[in-house]
């Protein structure tokens, strides 16, 4: 890169120069999702500086949720990053627990596991349907949104929402599940995993695919550990860090056999992709071990009853999970209020996206789309 | 997939017959997509759609409007004395609802309100037609609430191995006392049916 710079300086001045321009890509551009705005210096086509600018979809979720009680946070944690809105309810029930002391029903833990896994086929499938589209290359996100109807129907029909479920409460689950869910949510990972395939065969192995990702912005293990990035982008680069086996919470610690955490070495746009792919079977393999483990399970409550004002004694910790996106954690502090005192929310995409200040410099503008939709952000989670 | 990945790499151009092939298979097979208005959707009884209100259960004691996330849920209540039953007792005071209104503009959808309800006056019905032209009409007043009743499904059975739901466990630790008072009573009385699981036990 320094090369490069070097190369545009001697040009100044030959009659060919060329002046820096300082291009905005959004807030409101169609290659970006949401509001999130980049300030790129060009030179010609080349990306000399990049720096993302976040903040348009700031909501003060961390204020909100010291004047909300226990139950509301979930409905507000939930929306921050819209496509796994079961993995950010479980950071915050997990943390009033632990304060608590509660010990969850072992059906509660399994089936939250579950549909955490279905959550995240839910938001990989989302990012495999919406990242060749960026591409473009249209086809796939049809497929995707076919998968993921299929896995937001038995969503809906647990908790009742398709995005937003708020079906986790502190002690277990809001409802238990419905007669005859277990088989058809079984039915329904098979269905999904049966027609993955077509994704896979549609855009992994396409050459126009390949020739746009492959080798394109690679992201380097220093990189990652330097800006704290995480999740499938962060393994893609051979990061190889999954809580889920590294502090196993939930059901995890005994999902060992079928958990695989899929890390790639190259560390680029196409190995990025490839990796959330994986992913999303291993996810299916394990929603579907959770079902058969849940089934298998005796009867029992899947909540515990609650007090009419649900109080936090005093303390503080720090629950992270493993987000679909990354680590997302909660650092809780509580002065026995049914407020806490303050909920610290770390969230994936926010660290995940400011790596590109370093990935973009030195690339094309084309490669830019195909970066920042491998970066698999989402901006709610980026701004909170 | 590594090795089907090597596969792949094998023919230049294959990836793309290969895509190709899939679109084929997409393309000859029946569509996956309903025409909406003409097939409706098919909904969970637990979907989230619209929230009802079934006015003679309300009590207006503002437990939903004080829970709710960002206070959509407008209450006026005035209490109304009721004279005394019998002759010289004392006379009661009763809470009358005035206006029960849920703003859907503002609402998140969250069911807070149904699940502080004591006397399940409010409930989740599937319907979702209820798109306006102006923000302003996604205010539902209580009469608009109230249409939304006959939309309630019933609750979903739930799986085997959950718990029974608290409302009948209550009901019938409600009937056995009952009945448990009738026969020391030794009363020849008709036995009372037992109490329904919603809302009627004591």
């Amino acid at each position: 890169m320094g090369e490069q710079l070097v190369e545009r300086t001697a040009g100044v001045g030959t009659g060919l120069a060329t002046e820096d321009m300082v291009l905005n890509v959004g807030p409101q551009h169609p290659a970006t999702h949401g509001v999130l705005r980049l300030r790129l210096t060009l030179d010609g086509e080349k990306i000399v500086d990049a720096e993302p600018i976040i903040g348009y979809m700031h909501r003060g979720a961390e204020k909100l949720f010291e004047v909300r009680d226990y139950r509301q946070i979930i409905m507000l944690a939930n929306r921050h990053d819209w496509l796994s809105a079961f993995a950010n309810e479980l950071g915050v029930v997990l943390a009033a627990e632990r304060m608590l002391g509660m010990e969850v029903p072992v059906r509660a833990v399994w089936a939250r596991t579950m549909l955490a896994e279905l959550n995240r086929v839910l938001n990989h499938l989302m990012f495999l349907g919406s990242y060749p589209l960026e591409l473009g290359a249209i086809t796939p996100i049809f497929y995707a949104f076919r998968e993921r109807e299929e896995i937001q129907k038995v969503m809906e029909e647990i908790s009742g929402g398709r995005m937003h479920f708020m079906f986790n409460r502190v002690g277990g689950l809001k409802e238990d599940l419905p007669a005859g869910w277990l088989d058809r949510a079984r039915a329904a990972i098979d269905a999904v995993r049966g027609r993955m395939s077509d994704i896979d065969a549609i855009i992994h192995g396409n050459e126009i695919f390949h020739a746009r990702t492959k080798g394109v912005g690679v992201l380097t293990a220093e990189q990652i550990g330097a800006y704290g990035v995480s999740g499938p982008i962060a393994r893609a680069s051979g990061v190889d860090f999954d809580l889920r086996r590294d502090d196993p919470y939930l059901a995890y610690g005994e999902l060992g056999d079928v958990l695989e955490v899929v890390t790639g070495t190259g560390g680029d746009c196409f190995e990025r992709f490839e990796c959330l792919l994986a992913q999303t079977y291993n996810s299916l393999d394990l929603a579907a071990a959770c079902a058969d483990r849940l089934a298998a399970l005796p009867a029992g409550p899947i909540n515990l009853r609650l007090p009419k004002v649900l109080k936090v004694p005093e303390g503080e910790t720090y629950a992270w999970t493993e987000n679909p996106l990354g680590i997302n954690g909660y650092y809780l502090v509580s002065r026995g209020d049914k407020t806490p005192w303050r909920l610290k929310l770390r969230s994936a995409s926010f660290n995940n996206i400011q790596v590109l200040k370093e990935l973009l410099p030195g690339c094309l503008v084309a490669d830019m789309v195909a970066i920042l939709g491998s970066m698999f952000f989402v901006v709610g989670d980026i701004d909170k | 997939m590594t090795e089907k990945n090597e596969k792949k790499k094998a023919v230049p151009g294959s990836g793309l017959v290969q895509g190709l092939a899939t679109t084929f298979k997409n393309m000859v097979t029946p569509a996956h997509t309903h025409q909406y208005p003409d097939t409706p959707p098919e909904l969970a009884p637990r979907t989230r759609g619209v929230i009802a209100l079934i006015e003679e259960n309300c009590t207006s004691c503002m437990l939903c409007a004080r829970e709710c996330p960002d206070w959509c849920i407008y209450i006026d209540s005035h209490k109304e004395t009721i004279p005394a039953p019998t002759p010289g007792g004392r006379e009661r005071s009763r809470n009358v609802l005035d206006r029960f209104a849920i703003d859907f503009s503002l609402c998140m959808y969250c069911g807070i309100c149904i699940e502080v309800c004591p006397f399940d006056a409010l409930e989740w019905s599937p319907e979702f037609e209820y798109a306006e032209y102006d923000l302003r009409d996604l205010l539902h007043e209580k009469e608009r609430l109230g249409e939304w009743v006959e939309t309630i499904p019933p609750p979903v059975a739930l799986d085997d191995a959950a718990e029974e739901p608290k409302e009948i466990s209550l009901a019938q630790k409600a009937a056995a006392k009952k009945q448990a008072a009738l026969d020391a009573a030794a009363q020849p009385a008709a036995p009372e049916p037992p109490a329904e699981p919603r809302g009627s036990a004591e």
